[in-house]
This record gives structure tokens, sequence and C-alpha cells, in this order.
């Protein structure tokens, strides 16, 4: 597949300044609070900011062990503007075979009295991302059939 | 909401190369209905053979569908569980990072300060 075709753009405004959502994302309690859906857990393992720093976060669901959830490293970091982490290497740079094979690159500009908010995520391939749900993981949203059937009505 | 059904639709189709042209998009949906050989499936298109040819090998070429030839007919299909496949991961990923951004910017304008100060 081409790559176009493995990646992904989110893009929304967020009625902040850039310094106060580079502190939710900078902070482990803040970034708890939002990384991961509700009613899950979320636990920040590491959270180096610096390039080759550790990023590791685990969830759980209904008080048990917590979980692997994403373990990877951060490659740039400027702060109140742009992070870079991928899971393709741990801390240190450190190689890895990750169950999901991905880099995601933030930004954060000020537009106005807020900031526009990018998330740009590369993947390697539809088949490995594929793995994400052979795995079992899930963040708790939407079903493949509820999605095929959306498309293929669009289609028709 | 409608913006991220407006990124959710535009991503669908970015994730689908092969499905970005009309053409295309017209065999898949005819081929969900069930097989049907490439002459009945070029009928409807005011367009040459080889230029049909072309489209078919796009979608087999990227898994969305297969063909088989017996004496002189080729007989086309869709490739559910490719189509599935492909639909769910990148459409689920998606969600996903929509669903992120959105709790991120519901927790700084509802749960912190808006104050710079305050972000130290």
């Amino acid at each position: 597949m081409p790559a176009e075709d493995s990646e992904l753009t989110i893009s929304r405004f967020i009625n902040a300044a850039p310094a106060v959502i580079w502190k939710a994302w900078s902070t482990p309690e803040h970034l708890e609070k939002w990384w991961i859906p509700a009613p899950l857990e979320c636990q920040v393992v590491k959270l180096d900011l610096r390039p080759g720093g550790g990023f590791e976060t685990r969830m759980r669901d209904g008080g048990g062990e917590f979980e692997p959830h994403v373990e990877g490293c951060f490659l740039d970091i400027v702060p109140q503007a742009r992070l870079v982490f991928t899971t393709v290497m741990t801390e240190g740079w450190r190689p890895a075979e990750p169950w999901l094979a991905l880099t995601a690159i933030i930004t954060f500009e000020a537009e106005g009295d807020g900031t526009r908010y990018a998330a740009r995520v590369l993947h390697k391939n539809a088949a490995d991302s594929q793995k994400h749900d052979d795995l079992g993981f899930y963040d708790g949203w939407g079903t493949t059939l509820d999605q095929l059937a959306a498309f293929v009505e669009r289609l028709g | 909401m409608v913006l991220h059904m407006e990124n959710h639709q535009a991503s669908l189709d970015a994730a689908f190369h092969a499905l970005a042209d009309p053409t295309r998009r017209a065999v898949v949906s005819r081929l969900t209905k069930g097989p049907a050989p490439v002459k009945e499936l070029a009928a409807p298109f005011d367009m040459g053979l080889p230029s049909f040819m072309k489209h078919l090998r796009v979608l087999e070429s990227d898994g969305l569908i297969s063909t088989e030839k017996v004496g002189r007919v080729r007989t086309c299909r869709v490739n559910a569980e490719r189509l599935a496949a492909a639909g769910s991961w990148l459409s689920e990923q998606i969600a996903l990072w929509q669903a992120r951004t959105d709790r991120l910017a519901d927790y700084v304008e509802t749960q912190m300060s808006r104050s710079v100060e305050d972000a130290g």
C-alpha cells in the first residue's frame, strides 16, 4: 500500500494557549487524565521529554493489573511547539518490535486565543496495523462490522 | 462531531487509494452485491476496455478484488476480508486519535487554567 494509506492526520482548534496544552502533555498527572478513555485507567511510567527519552504508558481495566499500552521513545522535543515519539524504539534508541509500529508527530501552533493542535501518525502498513485487532488491544471504540457497514453504505 | 465525521470520511478516502477513483468505487460497489464478469462490469462506463482493465488492475493489485479466468470469461469478486480489514484498522486508528485529541481539548478547556502563568 502507498504510504499515505497508512498515515492519518488529526487537526483541531483547542481553546487554550500552547503552554497550557504542553503542560497537559508533559505532566504525568495531567497526561493520565486524557491519554486513555475512561473507565480504563492510565499510568504514566516514563515521560522523559528529550530525544531518546523513554515514553511508556500502561493501562488498567477495572482494578486489575496494569498492562502494556504504549512503549517507545521521543525523537524530537520542542517545548510548546512539537513532540515526536515512536514505538519502533524504546528508551535510549533501543530497537523494539512493538505490537503496533507508529511514529506520532504532535504539533502546537498558536491560533488566535488558542492553539491549532495536530497529530500526524505514521504506520508501517495495513497488515502490521491489523495486529492491533488480532492482539485484542482496544481503546473502546466502534466495531469492524459497523464500520464496514457504513463504508459499504457510503459506496452504495 | 461534524469535523470528526469529515476527517473520518476524508481519511477513509485516503486509506482506500484504490477507491479514490469514482469508476473503481462503482466497481467495488457493484461487486459487494456478488461476483461479475469483466464485460458486465465495464458496460456502464463510457471508456475503452483497455482503460477499464487498468482500473481493475489497480483494484486487484491493492487486494480489494480478485479475478479468475475460466475459458474466455474473466470473473471479478470483491475481497470482503481485505475491505473489512483495511476499513477497520485505519478508521479505528483515526477514531482513536480523534477521541484522544478531543479528550485533551476537553481536559485543558475545562480542567486546566487558561493562563500561561499557571502553565509553567
